[in-house]
């Protein structure tokens, strides 16, 4: 399994759980962020932080699938903020950006979720 | 001594009655009354050596010998076998039956008959001879007729002439051999200006093998015109051959179709000689798998495809060039002709200097052993690249990274280093970089296995009005097994794909133009950016 190259630190902002992502996100950063997810807890929401994304490969994009099915089976949604323009465009031809609500700020992601 | 057998055993007719020299009319409608029953001596029997023997003439009932060709001439009444010997040889017996008078053979009768046998083996032996020849020129007539009909065939069935395509040079030479072999090669126009190129040797020599190259080519150009894909060609035509074709007979194919517009070759093999694409870098096979022509039904062809690029030429190839000796018995070999490839120019003047090679190999007055055909594709250098074809855009950088996790980053960040002077804009740069990220993790993966002996190379080429970077691994897989189907959300979502395989899809959608090709011996992903962005919408591209 490759070296996980990115930390997951996760924060709680009423009901939704926040994760700041710093690094790379490839499909090594599996164990990790799996772990992060289940530390927030009983979450309605799931915040992605993307402003420390340094990289993210196809790897990075599936991981993002698997949690996304992870999110709908306990009901829960999964958001994303700070996406550069260059991943924006990915998620918007992989249709994550229909799965997944993108948002520029933290404040209208959690707004979003209804967790502000 | 199977000569002397075949000789003796025609001979053998002579009898009692009707000893003589034999003539035609003997031999296909044997003398009715006092014809004896034919004896046969079998090439081991004890006779033979004692009648070559014998001083002369032997009286058969005497003779006591453990030999069933004795007993069978005592059988038929033979009295006396007088032996025709020439210079040595025996050639042939006189058979004789009892005398009309019923009295024993006098010792002058004996004398009498030494004496005939003494003048009449040598007169027999001069018919014998003239008759072999007879009998050889007949066979050699034959031979030049039959040889005749299968040059016809084949000639008839050779493209009349070549295609004029723009911005390419195609030359082809078929040398057959005395004993027509059954080389072909094809042409064959297809729709979008596309075109078929077929090479294929057939087992086999002569009128049948003429006969199956001529039901093959048929087959293919109907099959071609259908079907365009070359794996799926050779399929069809595999099945239609197959009911037919004679025993221990197939058929090795080569078939290839070129865009000329692009340069892609796409191409499946049955079982043929690889061909070679002279490149700038040297000469390389172009490998496909798959079992010759008419074997078995049922039959898969891979099928592969290559880019010819600007001043790169395409060698096909049939058998009897490598396989020609030399007066030592040493083969011409494929290395040696590889390195032909690589050191000639393309087109026709490929085929005059492989051909001098080769004669030089065999010899001045070596007869020809098999058909001799090359085909020669070559692209026109682009403008501005040196005559010699050995440019194709400036080559930036080529680097190598070692197959391991993670290691795309190093291709990314080199890629983006080399590339930065050019001026392309940083959203598109940034899409280039994930196209080569994403085409390095397939190579590093798919490809080399993640194996740090078998690393991926990057090669960066600036040239006119784009960037394009070649990424190559050693695993010759066409693609990412995963990532055959195309990527979708809601399919991974309901569990229905798995949730990776976005790579290819990536890489697709992320550069102007994205292709692969192979080789054989390595896949290629090529990932064309242009420095100014296109007007329409072109990044879909579909080429691949």
């Amino acid at each position: 399994m490759a070296e996980a190259t990115a930390t997951f630190d996760v924060r709680r902002t009423g009901t939704a759980g926040v994760v700041d992502i710093r690094g790379d996100v490839t499909a090594g950063s599996e164990d990790v962020l799996m772990k992060a997810y289940e530390s927030a807890g009983d979450v309605t929401a799931v915040i992605l932080n993307f402003t420390g994304l340094s990289y993210m490969n196809s790897g990075g994009i599936g991981l993002l699938v698997t949690l996304l099915v992870r999110a709908r089976r306990r009901s829960q949604q999964l958001l994303a903020y700070g996406l550069s323009e260059h991943y924006s465009q990915i998620f918007e031809l992989t249709r994550l950006d229909e799965a997944i609500g993108i948002h520029d700020t933290e404040q209208d992601a959690l707004a979003a979720a209804g967790a502000a | 001594m199977a000569a002397l057998s075949s000789t003796f055993r025609r001979l053998r007719r002579r009898t009692a009655a009707g000893a003589g020299l034999p003539t035609p009319e003997d031999r296909a409608q044997p003398v009715p009354g006092d014809e004896a029953t034919p004896v046969d001596i079998a090439p081991n029997d004890p006779l033979l050596a004692y009648l070559q023997s014998a001083s002369g003439a032997v009286d058969v009932e005497a003779l006591e010998l453990d030999s069933p060709a004795l007993a069978e001439l005592k059988a038929a009444g033979v009295k006396l076998a007088v032996p025709l010997v020439s210079q040595g040889e025996l050639i042939g017996v006189l058979n004789l039956g009892p005398r009309r008078s019923e009295q024993e053979y006098s010792s002058d009768d004996r004398k009498l008959l030494d004496n005939l046998a003494a003048q009449a083996a040598p007169a027999l032996r001069v018919g014998q001879l003239v008759r072999q020849q007879q009998a050889e020129a007949r066979t050699r007539q034959r031979f030049e007729q039959e040889l005749e009909v299968a040059r016809l065939i084949q000639q008839n069935f050779l493209p009349k002439q070549l295609p004029e395509l723009s911005g390419w040079q195609v030359a082809a030479c078929y040398q057959p051999a005395r004993e027509v072999g059954g080389d072909f090669y094809d042409v064959i126009p297809l729709t979008d200006g596309q075109v078929g190129f077929v090479i294929g040797d057939v087992t086999d020599k002569g009128v049948p093998a003429a006969l199956v190259m001529a039901a093959t080519r048929s087959v293919l150009r109907a099959s071609a015109q259908r079907l365009i894909e070359p794996g799926a060609v050779l399929e069809r035509v595999n099945e239609h051959l197959c009911p037919d074709m004679p025993a221990k007979m197939f058929v090795t194919c080569l078939y290839g179709v070129l865009d000329p517009d692009t340069g892609h070759f796409r191409f499946a093999n049955a079982g043929h000689d690889l061909p070679y694409v002279k490149t700038a870098l040297g000469s390389v096979e172009l490998r496909a798998r798959g079992m010759p022509l008419g074997l078995m039904t049922g039959m898969k062809y891979e099928e592969r495809e290559t880019l010819l690029a600007p001043g790169d030429s395409l060698l096909l190839h049939s058998d009897g060039i490598v396989e020609a000796h030399d007066p030592q018995g040493q083969m011409f070999g494929f290395p040696r002709l590889k390195e032909a490839v690589a050191r000639y120019p393309g087109g026709g003047e490929l085929i005059d200097l492989v051909l001098a090679d080769l004669h030089a190999h065999t010899g001045p007055d070596a007869e020809q052993e098999d058909d001799i055909t090359m085909v020669v594709l070559q692209r026109e250098p682009a403008r501005g690249d040196s005559p010699n074809g050995k440019v194709a855009g400036e080559l930036l950088i080529e680097f190598e990274v070692p197959s391991a996790q993670g290691n795309e980053r190093m291709a990314l960040e080199r890629v983006a280093a080399t590339v930065g002077p050019l001026g392309l804009e940083p959203a598109r740069l940034r899409r280039l970089e994930t196209a080569v990220a994403e085409a390095t993790m397939n190579a590093m993966e798919h490809g080399n296995s993640y194996r740090a002996d078998r690393p991926v190379t990057v090669r960066v080429y600036a040239e006119t009005g784009r960037i394009r970077v070649e990424v190559a691994d050693l695993g010759g897989a066409r693609s990412a097994p995963d990532q055959a189907e195309v990527p979708d959300l809601e399919a991974k979502l309901a569990g229905l794909q798995r949730p990776r395989g976005w790579g290819l899809f990536l890489i697709k959608n992320m550069v102007d133009e994205a292709r692969e090709t192979g080789d054989g011996e390595h896949h290629t992903v090529e990932l064309v950016m242009h420095l100014e962005p296109e007007s329409t919408q072109g990044a879909d591209d579909d080429d691949t």
